[in-house]
């Protein structure tokens, strides 16, 4: 490739992103790290972009956020969360033993549960009980425990004791952020002590977790990625993890969601 | 048998996290066949481009004749002595098949002006050689009238008179006929018994036994073992071969099937196909595998149109389909994403847009021609979808990584809307993260009901991804597994016998 198609390519990715990082530029390219480098370089030079250790970012914008594209962040947001509650609902089949431990994903797979038949749902977050106890023909079982508002669910010692009474076929566990370690981290230590009580009771273990939060953590953590066997994340997942996690033999489910053909 | 003349002590030599060569040490005598066999990239091809020059080990030692080397190039191996035949002959297609086969050796007659060409020698020697071995072609046909196996077999002979002390042979039966094969063992033997050292890398167990003196077994760019010919069994070797494959990291969607959506009866192709019958149902990803020149692709190329059947039936929906050409499969919704990505499938020059929505041109159609607008809003949503990268519709194809090339391909027949994607070596050469992405469009086919026929030589990706498994050998379907009762051992016992 020509160098100037390479800067080109450069500039659009961050025109698009904001930044970028050497090594999946590197990668993407198929060139090396130092090619990528040095054509960084260059455009700083031409005062395009400031480089930064590993990467670099579109010029003006040090201070803020990098863009996100047309959407503004809430609504990325959603529409990420919706698409692997999609590919979580495809996994849940008539029949299912479900675990769901709390979460705004997890609510989204609830309420498209009643797309499904004989399904048992045993949760400790209450509108997502509510949700599947609303649904003809499936079926919903609340974790005792004490509340907590900000999440509307139960934790505790008490729903910890109740859950090792039970065993489901699969759960579903939302990260809250999955580290560059690749260690999943959740925002409370109840949440921690509830869902490591929960895993050990369950089969398929599954877990869901925007791709915007990869590299990022929550405050505790829960343990190594491969306590799952599956995980759904959104297709902008960095290539580098994908690499990673099926290096792992963990199988990773995209959202690709384009085919508009079939029934 | 005399002392080594080849010795690999520790080779290795790094590509990639999926794929390296790790201490191999193994030897070569004079007068001998070592054959080496492995699974697709299991690094016999590596092992024998780093012997023969095409490119440099990282560590460890190789000796000929008890010297170190240590070729730049193929023609430094060459002038040392080892003479490597790859696996696509690489012939002259406006010259003779004698003066390919002498391309080296041109006779000249002794006392013309500029030693011109002696066309009569040359056709006289051609003839000599072809008779010892019992080939049928004749010295003056061009190459470019040869058929893909007959350039083997011309191409082997070009090899065998070579001056070498060292031979690799790369697969040199792939594709062909048991009358041909028997004229290649001919021309091994021939070499062997010359003092010629022969590597002899091949996918198929009986070879072993019929031209081997010695095995070496290659798993994950290691050995895992080397015997004297006959000391092991065919299971014990496939035991070798498949040990620690990893299909359990494939991101596999359970769906309902529902009825058939293509049947295929007694399919007949020249002497590729010899009767071929399946069915794919509405929302299954059917597998097909087999060996180099089972026939693989040759029965993707027939159902999509693209070479006329020479016997047997096509349906699609319950209909027949006789496609004369790749637009009619296309009509009736049947897609090929073919093998070669490079001069079958990518546009190189044209932009990621263009590449994207050429297929669908027809969804665009407006009153005043292409609805632009729209074209550009639906390839964003394809580029975001799959994960394209860098993804702007005005990228040229051409500046994009393998995988991202092959993401553009793939998003170009979902935009044509079709039902029944046949996908011929879908992720060979390109990176685990754009095989994630594919793998995950592929579920998202199925659990939209459309269907997929999965071609590959990558064992592990075919347990992995397929909910049924048909092994192609000798241009039949040698078994039909369940995905709960495929097993790699399975199915290279079935391709391989």
């Amino acid at each position: 490739m020509f160098a100037i198609e390479r800067i080109n390519i450069l500039k659009s990715y961050l025109r698009e992103r904001g930044k970028l990082d050497v090594h999946s530029m590197s990668e993407m390219l198929s060139v090396s790290e130092v090619t990528v480098r040095r054509d960084l370089e260059k455009l700083e030079a031409e005062g395009f972009l400031t480089r930064l250790h590993g990467g670099a970012i579109i010029k003006g914008a040090e201070d803020s956020t990098p863009a996100t594209g047309k959407d503004p962040d809430g609504a990325k947001e959603e529409a990420d969360r919706e698409e692997i509650a999609r590919v979580a609902y495809l996994m849940v089949r008539n029949g299912d033993v479900l675990m769901l431990t709390n979460g705004p994903i997890v609510l989204r797979l609830a309420r498209k549960l009643s797309g499904r038949a004989g399904v048992t749902v045993l949760t400790n977050d209450i509108q997502v009980a509510l949700e599947v106890a609303g649904q003809a023909g499936n079926r919903a079982v609340l974790l005792g425990g004490s509340p907590d508002p900000e999440s509307r669910a139960l934790f505790g010692s008490l729903a910890q004791a109740n859950v090792q009474t039970f065993f489901v076929n699969k759960i579903f566990v939302e990260a809250d952020g999955i580290s560059e370690q690749l260690q999943l981290t959740v925002s409370s230590q109840e949440k921690a002590a509830l869902i490591k009580e929960a895993l050990a009771c369950a089969e398929d273990k599954i877990i869901l977790c925007e791709a915007a939060r990869f590299s990022r953590s929550a405050f505790y953590r829960l343990g190594p990625l491969s306590l799952a066997r599956k995980v759904v994340t959104n297709t902008s997942l960095p290539a580098a993890y994908k690499a990673r996690i099926f290096e792992m033999d963990i199988q990773l489910f995209t959202s690709v969601n384009a085919f508009e053909g079939g029934d | 048998m005399g002392p080594p003349l080849i010795e690999l002590r520790s080779v290795g030599k790094f590509f990639s996290d999926d794929f390296s060569l790790r201490d191999i040490s193994m030897e070569l005598l004079s007068g001998e066949v070592h054959v080496l066999i492995g699974q697709n990239g299991s690094g016999k091809t590596a092992l024998m481009n780093a012997v023969c020059g095409i490119f440099r080990r990282d560590r460890g030692e190789i000796l000929l004749d008890g010297r170190e080397i240590d070729f730049g190039s193929v023609n430094e191996a060459r002038g040392a002595g080892i003479v490597m035949q790859y696996q696509n002959p690489h012939l002259f297609d406006n010259l003779s098949v004698a003066e390919n086969v002498f391309f080296r050796r041109i006779p000249r007659r002794a006392r013309s002006i500029g030693r011109a060409l002696d066309r009569y020698k040359l056709h006289e020697d051609c003839e000599t050689l072809f008779s010892r071995f019992g080939i049928g072609i004749s010295p003056e046909t061009l190459v470019s009238q040869l058929g893909y196996t007959q350039r083997l077999v011309v191409s082997a002979a070009q090899t065998c008179i070579a001056e070498a002390k060292v031979i690799v042979f790369d697969e040199p039966t792939a594709g062909m006929t048991d009358p041909e094969r028997e004229i290649l063992f001919k021309i091994v033997r021939e070499i062997r018994d010359r003092g010629v050292g022969v590597f002899y890398i091949s996918h198929k167990l009986d070879e072993i036994g019929r031209i081997g003196d010695r095995v070496t077994v290659l798993n994950g760019g290691k050995v895992s073992a080397s015997l004297p010919d006959g000391t092991v069994g065919r299971e014990e070797l496939i035991r070798m071969m498949t040990g620690g494959t990893c299909a359990e990291r494939y991101p596999k969607l359970r769906v309902d099937y529902g009825p058939p959506i293509l049947s295929v009866e007694h399919l007949r192709s020249g002497r590729v196909l010899e009767d071929v019958s399946f069915t794919l149902r509405k929302g299954e990803i059917l597998g097909i595998t087999g060996l180099m020149g089972s026939g693989r692709t040759r029965l993707a190329n027939c159902l999509f149109g693209q070479t006329k059947p020479s016997g047997g039936s096509i349906l699609v929906e319950g209909r027949q389909a006789d496609f004369g050409h790749p637009s009619d499969a296309l009509g009736r919704g049947v897609a090929l994403i073919p093998e070669d990505r490079d001069t079958n499938a990518a546009f190189h020059n044209q932009d990621i847009l263009q590449n994207i929505s050429v297929a669908a041109l027809e969804r665009f159609r407006g009153p005043y021609g292409l609805d632009r607008r729209y074209m550009e809003e639906l390839t964003d949503e394809y580029i975001a979808s799959f994960g394209i990268l860098p993804g702007h519709p005005g990228d040229i194809m051409r500046g994009y990584s393998g995988g991202n090339q092959q993401k553009v391909v793939v998003a170009r027949w979902f935009m044509s809307l079709c039902k029944i994607f046949i996908m011929d070596e879908p992720t060979r050469g390109i990176d685990a993260a754009a095989r994630i992405d594919i793998y995950n469009a592929m579920n998202d086919l199925v659990t939209k009901g459309a269907s997929i026929i999965l071609i590959s030589s990558d064992l592990e990706e075919i347990l992995g991804m397929c909910d049924r498994v048909l092994v192609l050998a000798g241009g039949r379907i040698a078994c039909d597994l369940p995905r709960a009762q495929a097993t790699s051992e399975r199915i290279l016992d079935y391709a391989s016998n």
